[in-house]
């Protein structure tokens, strides 16, 4: 090896590694705080008690009660009382309140005369997590309500307690959220952004280093270190890379499930080796990217715009299942939306290694797309021309 | 500062990578989002079935499930082994389990079970499922409910029919198809102008470091000028620059893709701003730590994902911490995703959003100061004398 230029490569990369603060900050800095920035924003897992109000245009014993059901429910917190519709849609749009609830005039009177009269209920959806949350709460208590009141009149009418159940819920549909029963926004937004970053952070900083090299004019002395062989002087750069890149991963493997006990229902091992193994195509994504267009611009444009792009084609938050065909597609070619699916298998839903074969597969396969394309940054190195 | 305006809308033209984060970027990026959310919302997710009951009243539950947009029955599994299996192919998403003794409950008069299994990898569908669910329960509940309460002879007690004592009824706000891309593109498009803004003046900022460093300590294509006007003139020129296009992404983004475009052009054209303006100054100050144009991408680029969630628009503000929720404070965006949503759509007017507003000027104010400061610090650090010129022909 010592002959082939390895060593050499290797201890010319880490003086290079040693020498700038920005490779400090790119590999170990942005990882390990944006790991931190995710675990420690979203801590709360649910953002409950969201604010809303209600519109009280009855003033009845019945919306009083209703109320109240508005205050006991979990997931909002009834912090303003509107006069009018108008007054609580001001609220809306001053951003105060996520949502309300209207108690029509009359409301008890014309409930218990048989009329049926309407609740209204407004989720602002311009927020999604708590839009939602807030109609979650109000469409319980609007059916809660309803079958109390019914519940009531059974009795008093001297129907049977143990057939009053049946009568008002004669099916109950119960929803199980597999391995997630808290809907905890951590356990499906924390893992995923974070290595999402990581995978960007080792993209930008493979075509750093490499493509530093073509825009400074050191990338001759660099193909001379390993001889001439740009394959050998590649592996040196990168493999020295990953002294710093693999611990730092296991450390984020470990803040998540060790220390924040994320759930890990199936292996770490293969959760470990997925990880690192999204690093190493990550930095073969990079390369590949340096391989493309020798030039520190065009290369680095393609990786930043690829890897903000994957948080939303990974099919973090939207599914790939239902992008349109044509865009889909792409999600395939980042490497991240592989170790997430790992992630799912493995770690959250712990089906076991045979369902995530492809997937080990398919991140394997990233190390191989830049090999041919090796040439032509050879080319480059020899004859570096630095387009601005 | 007239000249240093000139001078650095010149620089930006003549600028092929800046050009790309200030055309390309802002052009490209919101149609691309857009194009990937655009579906709007999940449905026909594949769901097994594993019916033990097999009567006539599980097959009519079936059916009534099929017909909910959300769901699509993919399988009829023969125990809940063959369901999981599936289910760990990622064929389906969620498992339904009807009980062998749920027709029997239903004639007898007691409550009947159906569990759902779901799959938890996104929360999106999850979310989808559990409102599509609960409508098919109370769906299937008033019509058994119905029966028995006309053949018990109560229908009077209750109004009749249905045990509904009085309707309820659901508005959406700001995205009344509750759709993804309508949520989050009218924030995501103002992260998109901070962000390749930034970029953008960082690349310029830090070239211009590099043709110091090359002589001698002055920038041959930089006007000489004092700091002051050296600011405030590249600031404005950034800014009129962005002008056309943040027109065409507040305004033509959301009507081209039909997402909510309630409000008033002129009230969020004023209100982007001190925006705007607040970002500029920002990228000049942040040229303190960029000392050559490749370097922007290692420092800015992940910021946009930690400026997103910063932002409030996935996770929401008052769920954050004291730290983080002043973090968000100083960026611009944060105020500027804001406040554009309400007036876009919620159709907010600018006084309903002067919360924003002022705090967008006051961000302007102190990074215009954090500019002023970098300034001068960069040129304490080339150790320069402003008015004198080089002998040497300078290298470009």
């Amino acid at each position: 090896m010592a002959n082939l230029g390895f060593l050499s490569g290797i201890r010319r990369e880490i003086c290079r590694l040693a020498s700038r603060r920005i490779y400090f900050f790119g590999m170990v800095l942005v990882p390990l705080f944006v790991t931190v920035f995710f675990m420690s924003i979203l801590h709360e897992g649910l953002p409950e008690r969201v604010p809303t109000a209600v519109v009280d245009l009855d003033h009845s014993s019945l919306s009083r009660a209703i109320t109240r059901n508005l205050e006991a429910m979990q997931t909002i917190d009834v912090d303003h009382f509107c006069e009018t519709y108008d007054a609580a849609m001001e609220e809306v749009r001053r951003g105060n309140i996520f949502g309300f609830f209207v108690i029509p005039a009359n409301f008890e009177k014309e409930t218990l005369g048989g009329r049926k009269p309407t609740l209204e209920y407004y989720s602002n959806l311009t927020y999604f997590v708590p839009g939602t949350l807030a109609f979650k709460g109000f469409k319980t208590v609007s059916v809660a309500t309803s079958a109390g009141i019914i519940k009531q009149t059974l009795s008093s009418a001297g129907v049977d307690p143990t057939k009053e159940a049946s009568l008002i819920q004669p099916l109950s549909l119960d929803i199980y959220g597999l391995n997630n029963p808290w809907m905890n926004y951590a356990i499906y937004l924390c893992p995923s952004f974070t290595f999402c970053t990581l995978a960007l952070m080792v993209m930008l900083m493979t075509v750093f280093s490499i493509t530093l090299e073509i825009k400074n004019g050191t990338s001759r002395r660099w193909l001379e270190t390993s001889h001439g062989s740009i394959g050998m002087a590649v592996t040196s750069k990168l493999l020295t890379h990953n002294i710093v890149w693999f611990p730092i991963t296991l450390l984020i493997v470990w803040l998540l499930f060790g220390y924040s006990h994320f759930p890990m229902n199936g292996s770490m091992g293969w959760m470990i080796a997925a990880s690192l193994l999204l690093v190493v195509a990550s930095q073969a994504f990079g390369l590949f990217a340096s391989c493309v267009v020798p030039n520190p611009r065009m290369a680095f444009i393609i990786c930043a715009l690829f890897g903000i792009l994957s948080f939303s084609f990974a099919g973090f938050s939207f599914p790939v299942q239902n992008m349109y065909g044509a865009i889909g597609i792409f999600s395939y070619l980042a490497p991240i939306r592989h170790w997430f699916l790992i992630y799912i298998n493995e770690a959250l839903n712990g089906v076991g290694l045979y369902y995530s074969r492809y997937y080990f597969a398919a991140l394997i396969a990233f190390l191989f797309v830049p090999v041919a394309l090796l040439g032509r940054l050879k080319k480059a190195c020899l004859n570096p021309v630095y387009v601005p | 500062m007239g000249r240093v305006f000139r001078n650095e809308f010149r620089l930006i033209v003549g600028d092929i990578g800046v050009l790309l984060f200030f055309i390309a970027l802002p052009l490209a990026y919101p149609v691309i989002y857009t194009l990937i959310y655009n579906p709007e919302v999940v449905n026909k997710m594949p769901v097994a079935v594993v019916d033990d009951s097999r009567t006539m009243q599980s097959r009519d539950f079936v059916r009534k499930a099929s017909a909910s947009p959300a769901i699509d029955i993919y399988a009829y599994c023969n125990d809940m082994a063959e369901a999981r299996r599936l289910m760990a192919d990622g064929d389906v998403f969620g498992i339904m389990e009807i009980p062998r003794d749920y027709a029997r409950c239903i004639g007898r008069g007691e409550t009947a079970h159906v569990s759902f299994f779901c799959d938890m990898s996104l929360l999106l569908r999850y979310r989808t499922f559990a409102a599509a669910l609960t409508d098919l329960q109370l769906n299937v509940i008033s019509d058994i409910t119905g029966d028995k309460i006309d053949a018990a002879g109560l229908g009077s007690l209750t109004g009749g029919g249905t045990p509904m004592l009085f309707e309820s009824k659901s508005n959406f706000l700001g995205d009344s198809e509750q759709g993804f891309a309508s949520f989050i593109i009218p924030g995501i498009v103002i992260l998109i102008l901070q962000q390749s803004m930034l970029l953008g003046v960082c690349m310029l900022g830090g070239t211009s470091r590099e043709r110091r460093s090359r002589n001698r300590g002055i920038d041959p294509l930089q006007i000489q000028a004092p700091a002051t006007a050296t600011v405030w003139g590249k600031a404005l020129a950034y800014t009129v620059f962005y002008i056309p296009l943040t027109i065409y992404v507040m305004r033509f983004i959301p009507e081209m893709f039909d997402l909510p475009h309630y409000g008033n052009p002129v009230d969020y054209l004023l209100f982007i701003f001190p925006m705007l303006l607040a970002t500029a100054f920002l990228g000049q100050g942040l040229n303190v730590i960029i000392k050559e144009r490749e370097t922007v991408f290692v420092v800015i680029v992940f910021t946009s994902v930690v400026f997103l969630f910063l932002s409030g628009l996935t996770w929401p503000r008052y769920a954050m911490s004291t730290l983080w929720t002043w973090a968000g404070n100083c960026i611009p965006a944060t105020w500027g995703v804001d406040g554009f949503i309400k007036i876009n759509s919620n159709a907010a007017t600018l006084p309903e959003v002067g919360n924003d507003f002022s705090a967008l000027w006051i961000l302007s104010a102190i990074y215009m100061l954090f500019a002023l400061w970098s300034t001068k610090y960069i040129n304490t650090l080339y150790s320069v004398n402003v008015n004198k010129p080089t002998t040497k022909t300078p290298k470009v």
